[in-house]
């Protein structure tokens, strides 16, 4: 019954099918959220005791900064469930999610030197998580141009993968770096283990926020990834069908 | 043991492909300090990370058409189809290209760097640590070219150097120690580790690829 359950999800065909359903709750229920985060944290949270009211770029930069460490592993898990059990759809997922991180990391890198700006007085210093995250940008559009480069799409699978979990060494680095290293960017405030550092009258519409920008993603992603799985199963019957 | 005289012989017998590098990283060298005041201080403090930078830019010139030629004129697959593995010959590539170039350049840059810091203890610091990291990274770039092969060097190198980060994030950590005066053999062994797992895991995943090119 697992097993079946399993196969089932794993072929494409159903994949479409399902998030064709889910596609439109996601999507509404996540801007939803987000709004009403940004609201609530852009209109009745109390400003910053410190930084005055430009803390309030949090609720964008912390959800595209989590999104963009989180992305990569996803997209390594991805990897190794195709190299180890050959499930065409973890290929396709990373292909799809490659240019999303690229695109959220970037999002982070602005978000984040905008913040500088009135806390740090600087646009851009050589501190450890903001070069790393850098990195990191680099890698997903390396990631990008080594599929792109390569016609046969079978090879340019494999190669991906190869890389991202090759390329997986470097997320344990990103994401401790802030703790290794003395530096200007502050430790994380929100850990599963310790009790958040912020107050809750900040943290609550930063949790609704990260739940949003979620969504958001991940129906951006469902986009990208229905558009490579049309193009990749092009000969097949039931995509002839459906477009 | 055949192998490794075949691969010697043929790497030796190309002069560009192993004194050339050795030559860029010479010319490398010379031409940073022209950058900077010729006797100024400020050459001492940054003399350590242009020579990892150097080594890294010229073993990413040096290694970037290491499986291209043998791809082309079919000897991996002859190779893979005779031996039915390409593990030992991409070992022993990577082992004559440290050999003709990253020794050569690691020796070089020992003698730059006791010329430039004054210093016979750099000799502890430079040698052992040029060593292990020109064999890091030619693993490193010969699977990064492997990857983009016959796609150009340039894609290989985008995808490599991201990998190269924690390693030169513990060379730095390397001459930070050292002038702080503290112990940089946990550091050095810590790199020899790295080195130990790259050397067993790097050519199984490099013949997985070369493997799926030659399909």
């Amino acid at each position: 019954m697992l097993k079946k359950l399993y196969h089932q999800f794993a072929s494409p065909k159903t994949y479409i099918i399902l998030v064709n359903k889910m596609y439109p709750y996601i999507l509404y229920f996540s801007v939803l959220f987000y709004a009403f985060a940004l609201v609530w944290g852009l209109g009745f949270a109390p400003a910053d005791y410190v930084q005055g009211n430009s803390f309030r770029i949090i609720y964008l930069h912390v959800p595209a900064s989590f999104l963009s460490q989180s992305l990569y592993i996803v997209m390594a898990i991805a990897a190794g469930i195709f190299l180890i059990w050959k499930v065409k759809l973890a290929a396709y997922m990373i292909k799809s999610i490659a240019p999303v991180g690229a695109l959220v990391t970037f999002i982070a890198l602005i978000s984040g030197s905008i913040w500088g700006i009135p806390t740090w007085g600087t646009w851009w210093q050589w501190d450890a998580r903001i070069t790393s995250t850098l990195i990191l940008f680099i890698m997903y559009l390396g990631l990008i141009s080594l599929h792109s480069s390569f016609t046969n799409f079978e090879k340019a699978d494999k190669f991906i993968s190869v890389l991202v979990l090759i390329g997986f060494v470097n997320i344990p680095i990103i994401k401790k770096s802030v703790d290794w290293w003395s530096t200007l960017h502050q430790p994380a405030s929100i850990t599963l283990t310790n009790k958040p550092s912020i107050d809750p009258t900040m943290l609550y519409p930063l949790i609704f926020s990260m739940i949003g920008f979620s969504g958001i993603i991940v129906s951006l992603i469902i986009l990208s990834s229905k558009v490579h799985i049309f193009k990749r199963e092009s000969h097949k019957s039931w995509v002839k069908r459906n477009v | 043991m055949k192998l490794i005289f075949v691969e010697f012989f043929k790497l030796k017998m190309k002069l560009r492909a192993w004194l050339g590098p050795i030559l860029i990283f010479l010319l490398i060298i010379i031409s940073f300090p022209l950058t900077v005041e010729l006797s100024s201080e400020a050459l001492n403090d940054v003399f350590y990370s242009i020579l990892w930078i150097a080594s890294l830019l010229t073993i990413m010139v040096s290694v970037e058409s290491i499986f291209l030629e043998d791809y082309e004129d079919g000897y991996l697959e002859y190779f893979y189809v005779a031996n039915n593995s390409l593990f030992s010959l991409i070992f022993t590539k990577i082992l004559i290209y440290w050999i003709l170039i990253g020794i050569p350049i690691s020796c070089l840059g020992t003698f730059f760097s006791i010329n430039m810091s004054d210093d016979i203890s750099s000799l502890n610091i430079a040698l052992p640590s040029l060593l292990i990291s020109t064999y890091i990274f030619i693993n490193l770039f010969a699977l990064g070219n492997s990857l983009s092969l016959n796609k150009g060097s340039a894609l290989g190198a985008l995808i490599t150097i991201p990998l190269l980060f924690p390693i030169l994030i513990l060379l730095g950590k390397i001459v930070l120690n050292a002038n702080f005066g503290f112990e940089i053999s946990n550091l050095l062994l810590l790199m020899l580790g790295v080195l130990l797992l790259i050397i067993v895991f790097i050519p199984f995943i490099i013949s997985f690829i070369i493997k799926t090119h030659l399909e």
